[in-house]
């Protein structure tokens, strides 16, 4: 743009080079800015506009706030919204939970904990939809996970069928997958207690439970705090494995508010509903966000 | 919030006391050792187990892999289902190319742009900084917001822009993910840095520009190393957006193929069970030869 000759001895490709540099700020940050624009606050400015209409065979048409009124005076919504705190819930507890008492083990004298840790990042780099794969074929009637209870019911169990089963039949493998995730963040954790601190409180006469609390828990309550936050927004957008295993039957028991959100849009084509959701759903994630930035000390 | 806090730390210190009393009483027995190798090795096995069951499932007949009580390891092994898969559905080809394409295009754009607005946020005052919610924090807010929200508008978006089923569109929207991912990751890097870096890299004749490309990029290489595993990784697993915004074999990926495999009849899990393989297998190895990364990448930003 400012080509023009304005130094002496440089020539354009100086004056060019001085303009990079004088804009260098805006050079590194706005096609990344750019991108984030068109795909997040566009959409978003879009969904607003898709939700004050109603589409159906004629096309569509305005109807206002008639979206907002409808979902949040339907109960679809909050059934949806019900269903997923479920899922976030029983996943969440059992993920963070099972996570640290595995990394507390793994933190003690464990043969071959380097290769433990490193079996730990096999879940992790699966594909979610594979995962619901590796789930469904245990899921079998007649399989694997079929046997392992055998002694406990009698014959099959309908692991995926059964409306009152199948919701913890999908937190499985969500706790399959992502527990090994809270593992290592903690291990680490504990692993950064530096040895002298430790052999410090034992000089100390600090007891092993005093050690505990005094010593290792001030390293490891942030990260505790971060695998939360982590879970509970991966656990909010739950969509592979439920799309997979059940497509949110039956009779909608695992209708997730992202599985619901497919089917009013791509089911029904109803984009004006959707975006609706959508809008909602953006309100729910953004008042999380919100109060984990403000109560936690964690650096986003 | 006192009294919350008081309660948390009451309950923590319950929990602590329940571990170590157990704790106590394996020690007295000598079982310390045999109790937590145990429960390695249970994770250990709970963790490999699903993952073995497919691969070898996929080297197993239809009948051998069903079969009621399930036979934990098979004599019988083949590797005709691995032909036969692309035999039946040669669209495996186009699925296997499209989702190689779409992860390495936008892996390469997501860690350009990252990085390079990662450098700029830290180095420089930005004018629309506003107290705690400055534009950085935004950019990572993004990270936290469920894909579904932004991907049902982006469907009609793509669908006036003739970006619906095309490679290029799932690219760019995975790029747009992952970018502030990138950020999320190298904002560590980049904040380590000295200021004086840079500075006495300019007094040395660098320009800035230069000094950014020769100085500053190879020392926070870890992280753009880091950076690139994971939306490589994030890229070749995705599924939401590729089955929303694709819906033919121009643009469909490898996890939009697995999830629509079922036939009206049933699952033909020989096959589908190679089909699993195949997409777990790259990741696996790429994950194996990164693993020391891989370690240090998920807990980064975790750990200082």
């Amino acid at each position: 743009m400012s080509l023009q000759s304005n130094t002496a001895v440089g020539g354009h490709y100086e004056s060019a080079l001085l303009w990079v540099e004088d804009h260098l700020r805006w050079i590194l940050t706005l096609p990344a800015l750019a991108v984030l624009a068109a795909f997040f606050v566009y959409p978003v400015g879009r969904a607003l506009v898709l939700s004050l209409y109603q589409f159906d065979t004629a096309g569509r048409h305005f109807v206002g706030l008639g979206n907002y009124v409808a979902i949040l005076t339907a109960g679809a919504f909050w059934q949806s919204l019900w269903i997923t705190a479920k899922f976030m819930f029983f996943a969440v507890s059992f993920e963070v939970g099972l996570g640290i008492a595995i990394a507390f083990v793994l933190n003690s004298k464990v043969r071959f904990r380097g290769l433990v840790q490193t079996i730990g990042l096999v879940p992790l780099v699966i594909s979610p939809t594979v995962v619901a794969l590796l789930w469904q074929l245990l899921y079998q009637n007649g399989g694997v996970l079929d046997s392992l209870v055998a002694p406990l019911t009698n014959g099959p169990v309908p692991w995926l069928s059964d409306p009152s089963i199948a919701l913890y039949a999908l937190v499985l493998p969500d706790v399959w997958q992502m527990t090994p995730l809270v593992t290592l963040i903690v291990l680490a954790g504990l692993q950064s207690v530096p040895d002298h601190v430790q052999e410090a409180a034992m000089m100390d006469g600090a007891g092993r439970m005093r050690r505990l609390i005094d010593v290792t828990l001030p390293y490891i309550k942030e990260l505790i705090v971060l695998v939360l936050i982590l879970r509970i927004v991966g656990t909010m957008r739950v969509f592979a494995k439920v799309f997979v295993l059940t497509r949110g039957g039956p009779a909608k028991s695992t209708e997730v508010i992202s599985m619901a959100m497919y089917r009013e849009a791509f089911s029904y084509g109803n984009y004006g509903r959707a975006s609706t959701m959508a809008l909602l759903l953006l309100l729910i994630a953004l008042a999380i966000t919100y109060a984990f930035a403000t109560v936690s000390e964690v650096e986003f | 919030m006192a009294t919350d806090t008081q309660l948390n730390r009451d309950i923590g210190r319950t929990l602590l006391a329940g571990v170590e009393r157990i704790h106590e009483t394996l020690d007295s027995y000598g079982l310390v050792p045999t109790v937590t190798n145990g429960i390695a090795l249970l994770f250990v096995v709970w963790t490999l187990f699903p993952v073995y069951w497919m691969v070898s499932g996929s080297l197993r007949t239809r009948s051998d892999l069903l079969a009621t009580p399930p036979k934990l390891v098979s004599t019988a092994l083949t590797v005709g289902n691995y032909p036969e898969l692309f035999v039946q559905r040669p669209a495996f080809y186009e699925f296997l190319f499209n989702s190689a394409v779409v992860t390495v295009g936008s892996t390469a754009l997501a860690v350009l742009l990252g990085t390079a607005a990662t450098y700029g946020f830290v180095n420089y005052e930005f004018p629309y900084n506003l107290g705690r919610f400055h534009l950085p924090f935004l950019v990572l807010t993004t990270r936290f917001l469920p894909p579904i929200v932004t991907v049902i508008p982006l469907y009609v978006i793509f669908d006036t822009a003739g970006l619906l089923n095309t490679r290029l569109g799932l690219m760019l929207a995975y790029a747009a993910f992952n970018i502030p991912f990138v950020v999320w990751m190298l904002k560590g890097f980049f904040a380590e840095l000295p200021d004086s870096i840079v500075e006495a890299a300019v007094l040395d004749g660098h320009t800035e520009l230069g000094a950014f490309f020769k100085i500053v990029l190879p020392m926070v290489r870890p992280g753009l190393i880091a950076a690139t595993i994971f939306t490589v990784i994030n890229a070749w697993n995705e599924l939401l957006f590729a089955v929303i915004l694709t819906s033919n074999t121009n643009a469909q990926t490898l996890p939009v193929a697995l999830a629509t495999f079922k036939t009206a009849y049933a699952i033909q899990w020989e096959l589908l069970t190679v089909a699993g393989t195949i997409a777990m297998a790259p990741v696996l190895l790429f994950a194996f030869l990164v693993r020391e990364k891989l370690l240090r990448g998920f807990t980064m930003g975790a750990v200082r």
